[in-house]
């Protein structure tokens, strides 16, 4: 391999192609550029969106809003984008890239269907942005309660909310599909030798999000042609005032939306889960335990969705808190475990373990917040204000948004064949991480000095001018951080330095076959016997001890 | 592959400093934050707020131990294993440790498990009410208004304030006695959250007049003070202004204000009128948006609100750049009125419901 | 360290190395993928009885007076059940001849399903204009809604089950289907399998838990 040099010049292994091959591929790795890609596209729209919510806050009174509405459209448009078209389908794009290569796999279980699944996702972006130029996008929240979601006088009435439900039909489907391709792949697809207990942990992660996806999104499914009953047909479901359940939306909507807040963090934790042990060059410290928890969790998850309904007055509260409790556990189990495999490991700090760490710093507030809503009566004080706003950008941007970087850092070589610049990438984080502290964390203050969510302004004598105003500039300076990381991306992709196969010193496979991989993956798999096939490929068997 | 990664990138123990500063910076923030805006909720008003509020610093504080003790250890591990430059040896290929593994399972599970336990308790305490407690008023959440009965032991209405778009009553609660409080919501649902209650709670809508009660007890202490309410759900377009205030009171200040609010002063129409016009709201529109007078002479409009009780509205008159001419008290869902305007001059206005500033309730008034 | 350290063991030398299929042996991709989406078709389907449960326990009497006698079990939604379960029956007879390489018996048997998968619906669309001469519409309250929500996503199932019979009806004339390849023939019918028991929970539902 040393003599060819293939990912000098990715052209020479036949890889590079046109336009014309990029809208048609059905290769996995192509199709989890593309979802990647395209994530980041709605990345950047939805934290426009975001920008947009900032600055209307950043004092009291109203900035630039001439229709508030806007406002409403705003932050339901910029969460349902950050969810759906965002962190979901990019974590879904590394699963697609990385998944069939670390289990030694050609390709995923059902290409064409997985080129499906991509493209719904585009389609369905349009859809719901379409809604700005109908009328108004919809103006609900991501979480569109109903009745407000309704079709009625100052509810919600034109297409943007029709819209937003194709949408995320669209995204649902799209999502259920990928769920059974990535659980065919598994477990179908393994090299021999991969058995359940060698495949990397974010084998597993991919796993069990799939099963969460598999059974929580055709829920979602159902609530979704139900609302649309609703809006269109007069049907009775969720709306009071035609003898429907309001509360029935939330504990459907939720049933969905608990779990799927695992299937937006899982494969981030399986993606510093990789990471974290290349970088400090020791196994992964309780690799057992690890995916015992992460299934867990994944079991767990589905026990929990009231928590989000504490203050309905109608949800049997004593339950919902001791499960959303005892989430905490198999989660602590994790961290642990990713400490322990950094103790008395040797550090390199190379980006990806800079935004590994960041995901396990910041992950762990977001972690610690969201248990005090377990406590019911505290959440009787905390829910609907900024502190869950708080919480949720801990968890998905402190969490999942890291480690997405960790991983852009860690897979791009093999993805393009070329590094990422290691000095941009480090300016990244620091600007990032300063960035989203200064944006979310006076919003625990604010959440308990009572500012609630949703609302464009707010009494200039509250005493949330200065915090608000903080998190207004934090929320800029996380925009300015984009910007050495799309420089970067542009400049690498140019003349970054060559990556080699296995720049880090992987421990999976995919650092056993050329950057980018030919079409079919390997023309040889190395034997596998632990879950590090290359390390002992490496080191032999000594340092392995499975 | 040529060179080895070590010497492409060099580790650079830096870096770890500069993960260090990133993560001192954010605990400055805390520290920061924590001396402005306090990470602690306001003093409590009510006695329940007391008791979460009690249960909130036990929670803060084992919450804060785990976050230093994990955190703590994070930023310590990397410090202290940076690999050194040059260093090409293995670390000790560690795999697990099933005892390690007991213990980070067993411990969180016990502080998980009290913290569980004393969340009950609380709860059991602030969601009790009791059979017959010493005020009730029933909330009515409307987009976008407030309204609070005060009832009596027949469950009628004694006194009612009514708090549109954040403007007009108050809600007006006496010291050390329990009041019981019955929410629904006539459309949407929204949430009555006062801050300093350290409570919220959801008003669902629902035909059949169900209400969610729970019972709170206003401290001695904050007789005199005027406490912010606000919509804590979002109901629509004017969920940021349904705020209310609520002026907590001493018992005897509470009764004189009672009687007062019982007697309902009802504007009277004076005065000759010219044209006197028709205006029928329902489902939140006005049956026309287009009105016409004459110039010069008071006029007056029979205003008919058929939407239910909960939903108001009103008739204001503006200028085209919002202005108000006239403003208006609303009126309740299933009531009429007839409302009596000055002398307008030729010209183009506005008539709106200043509730509902909506297409369907914002009408075209000539005046020619 | 140079890329000797990585003189890789050649386990296959295919562009499919590590495939693997038959290396884990058990039921095929097609295969698993169906009964993988007919989970996901069942969790559809609970959040619809969910939201029905839900519905029903709010309004009391159920069905509504007005709709008391609507839902007749016997007239003609019992034919078009029994109908539905035959059909599963002859389905199941189809895979079974396909398996034997009886490519006859397999069209038969596979047509009369497809018959059978039609009249139903057909029978579906009849009953559905009778209730809505009596005023059960959708918009007729949480009854009318429940019953054509549930019924109608039924009956699209229905319908997706006729047209993969039509396709592995048609392959089958084709001859492209024999006793060692016929994965497409397995799914259709587990998946036709998956839509009758659905009916069978509905129908008891509907009609029979009032
Ligand atoms: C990636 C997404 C993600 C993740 C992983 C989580 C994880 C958790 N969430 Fe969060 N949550 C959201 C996304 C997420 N959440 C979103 C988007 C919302 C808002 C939705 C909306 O309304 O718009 C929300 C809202 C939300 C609420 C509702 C708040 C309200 O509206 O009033 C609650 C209530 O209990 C909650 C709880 C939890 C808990 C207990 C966890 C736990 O899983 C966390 C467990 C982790 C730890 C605790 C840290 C590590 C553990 C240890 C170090 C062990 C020791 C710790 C202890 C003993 C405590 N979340
Ligand atoms: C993964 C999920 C995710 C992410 C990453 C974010 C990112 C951000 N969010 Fe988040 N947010 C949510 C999920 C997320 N959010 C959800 C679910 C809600 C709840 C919605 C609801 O209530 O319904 C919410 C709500 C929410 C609110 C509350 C609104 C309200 O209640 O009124 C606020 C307020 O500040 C906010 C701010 C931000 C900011 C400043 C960022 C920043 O991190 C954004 C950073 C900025 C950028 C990334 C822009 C970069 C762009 C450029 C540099 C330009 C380049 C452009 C091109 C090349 C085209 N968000
Ligand atoms: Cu009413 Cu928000
Ligand atoms: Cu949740």
């Amino acid at each position: 391999m040393a003599t060819t040099a293939p990912a000098l010049t990715p052209a020479a292994s036949g890889y590079r192609s046109g336009l014309y091959e990029w809208l048609t591929t059905t290769d996995h790795k192509k199709i989890g550029i593309l979802y990647v890609a395209n994530s980041f596209i709605f990345f950047f729209l939805g934290g426009l969106l975001a920008l947009g919510v900032r600055t209307e806050l950043a004092q009291p009174g109203l900035q630039y809003l001439a229709d508030e509405n806007l406002y409403n459209e705003l932050f339901t448009m910029h969460g349902t984008v950050m969810i759906f078209l965002f962190i979901i389908p990019m974590l879904v794009g590394f699963g697609n890239y990385v998944v069939p290569l670390q289990i030694g796999a050609p390709d995923m279980a059902f290409p064409r269907i997985n080129a499906l699944s991509f493209w719904m996702l585009p389609l369905a972006g349009i859809l719901l942005f379409l809604g700005f130029v109908t009328g108004g996008a919809a103006a609900a929240g991501w979480t569109s309660y109903s009745p407000l979601a309704q079709d009625r006088p100052l509810g919600s009435v034109g297409p943007g909310q029709d819209l937003w439900i194709v949408g995320l039909l669209l995204i649902g489907t799209s999502s259920i599909l990928g769920s059974i391709n990535f659980l065919v792949t598994i477990f179908k697809m393994r090299a021999p030798g991969m058995t359940l207990f060698r495949m990397p942990i974010l084998v597993w992660t991919v796993l069990v999000t799939s099963v969460l996806v598999l059974m929580a999104t055709p829920v979602l499914t159902s609530a979704l042609v139900m609302l649309f009953i609703d809006r269109n047909y007069g049907g009775s479901f969720f709306d009071p005032a035609n003898g429907g359940n309001a509360v029935l939306w939330q504990n459907v909507f939720w049933f969905y939306s608990h779990p799927a807040v695992y299937i937006m963090v899982l494969p981030a934790m399986g993606m510093i889960s990789e990471i974290l042990p290349v970088f400090s060059r020791k196994p992964l410290f309780g690799y057992k335990a690890f995916v015992f928890a992460t299934a867990g969790i994944g079991a767990l998850g589905f026990s929990v969705w009231a928590h989000h309904m504490f203050t309905t007055g109608s949800v049997y509260l004593p339950f919902f808190s001791l499960m959303t409790f005892l989430i905490a556990v198999p989660t602590g189990v994790k961290m642990f475990n990713w400490i322990f495999t950094l103790f008395r490991g040797k550090l390199t700090f190379s980006t990806p373990l800079l935004f590994a760490l960041g995901f396990l710093s910041m992950f762990l507030i977001g972690g610690i917040n969201g248990a005090f809503s377990a406590a019911v009566p505290v959440d009787f004080a905390l829910h609907d204000t900024y502190w869950v706003v708080a919480h949720l950008h801990y968890v998905l941007f402190g969490g999942s948004v890291f480690g997405v970087f960790a991983g852009v850092y860690y897979w791009f070589p093999k993805m393009t064949g070329r590094m990422l610049g290691e000095g941009l990438g480090k300016v990244q984080f620091v600007l990032m991480f300063i960035g989203f502290n200064l944006t979310f964390f006076p919003m625990h203050a604010l959440g308990l000095s009572g500012m609630p969510r949703r609302i464009a302004d707010y009494a200039s004598d509250a005493g949330w001018n200065e915090l608000n105003l903080a998190a207004t500039v934090g929320g800029f300076l996380i925009a300015a951080s984009i910007l050495p990381f799309l420089w970067n991306v542009f400049v690498s992709l140019r003349s970054g330095k060559p990556a080699g196969d296995d720049p880090w010193e992987g421990n999976t496979l995919e650092w056993a076959t050329s950057s980018p991989p030919p079409p079919y993956n390997f023309d040889h798999l190395p034997e596998i016997r632990s879950e590090r096939p290359v390390f002992d490929l490496r080191h032999g068997r000594a340092g392995s001890g499975h | 592959m040529s060179s080895s990664p070590r010497t492409r990138f060099a580790p650079g123990s830096i870096w770890a400093w500069v993960l260090l500063a990133s993560i001192a910076i954010g605990l400055i923030l805390t520290v920061v934050t924590g001396s402005v805006g306090a990470l602690f909720p306001p003093e409590a008003a009510t006695a329940q707020g007391r008791e979460i509020r009690d249960l909130y610093t036990i929670v803060f504080v084992i919450a804060a131990v785990i976050f230093f003790v994990v955190e703590g250890l994070i930023v310590w591990t990397v410090i202290r294993y940076r690999r050194k430059p040059g260093d090409d040896e293995l670390p000790p290929q560690t795999h697990g440790n099933n005892l390690a593994e007991i213990a980070w399972t067993v411990v969180p599970t016990l502080i998980v498990a009290f913290l569980f336990v004393i969340s009950w308790q609380t709860l059991n305490n602030v969601e009790a009410v009791s059979a017959e407690p010493e005020v009730t008023v029933r909330v009515t959440g409307s987009q976008f208004a407030w309204t609070f009965d005060y009832l009596d032991a027949g469950g009628n209405s004694v006194a009612k304030q009514t708090v549109a778009n954040g403007e007009g009553g108050i809600l007006a609660l006496p010291v050390g006695r329990s009041v019981q409080f019955r929410v629904h919501s006539v459309d949407v649902i929204h949430a009555f959250y006062v801050p300093a209650f350290l409570f919220k709670r959801d008003v669902n809508p629902d035909p059949d007049g169900r209400e969610s009660v729970f019972e709170l007890t206003i401290e001695e202490s904050f007789a005199g003070e005027v406490l912010r309410g606000q919509c804590a759900e979002l109901c629509g377009l004017g969920h940021r202004k349904m705020t209310f205030e609520v002026h907590a009171m001493t018992q005897a200040d509470f009764e004189a204000w009672l009687v007062e609010a019982q007697q309902t002063p009802s504007p009277a129409p004076s005065g000759p009128v010219g044209t006197t016009l028709q205006l029928v709201a329902k489902d939140i529109t006005y049956d026309t948006l287009e009105l016409e007078v004459a110039a010069g002479e008071p006029f007056a409009i029979e205003f008919d609100n058929q939407d239910v009780a909960g939903i108001t509205h009103d008739v204001d008159i503006r200028l085209a750049d919002g202005t108000v001419v006239a403003n208006t008290t609303e009126i309740d869902g299933g009531t009429s009125t007839t409302y009596v305007y000055g002398a307008l001059d030729a010209g183009e206005y506005t008539f709106i419901c200043s509730i509902h500033p909506v297409p369907s309730m914002t009408g075209v008034l000539t005046v020619n | 360290m140079t890329s000797d350290s990585h003189a890789l063991t050649t386990t296959e030398h295919s562009p499919v190395a590590g495939l693997a299929h038959d290396a884990h042996g058990g039921i095929s991709n097609p295969i698993l993928g169906m009964l993988l989406f007919i989970t996901s078709e069942v969790m559809f389907f609970a959040g619809l009885f969910a939201a029905y449960f839900a519905s029903r326990a709010a309004v009391a009497p159920w069905p509504p007076a007005e709709f008391e006698h609507a839902l007749e079990p016997f007239s003609l939604v019992f034919p078009a059940t029994v109908m539905l379960v035959i059909s599963s029956v002859t389905c199941q007879i189809g895979v079974n001849a396909i398996r034997r390489d009886d490519r006859a018996g397999f069209i038969r048997a596979i047509g009369l399903t497809l018959i059978l998968g039609i009249v139903f619906l057909l029978i579906q669309v009849y009953d559905y204009g009778l209730l809505y001469a009596e005023g059960l519409t959708v918009a007729a309250g949480p009854y009318g809604t429940t019953y054509y929500t549930l019924t109608g996503f039924h009956g699209a199932h229905v319908f997706g089950g006729v047209i993969m019979l039509a396709v592995i009806l048609y392959r089958g004339m084709a001859g492209q289907f024999s006793s060692r390849h016929h994965d497409a023939v397995e799914a259709t019918s587990i998946y036709w399998h998956f839509v009758d028991v659905v009916w069978i929970g509905l129908y008891t539902t509907l009609y029979w838990l009032r």
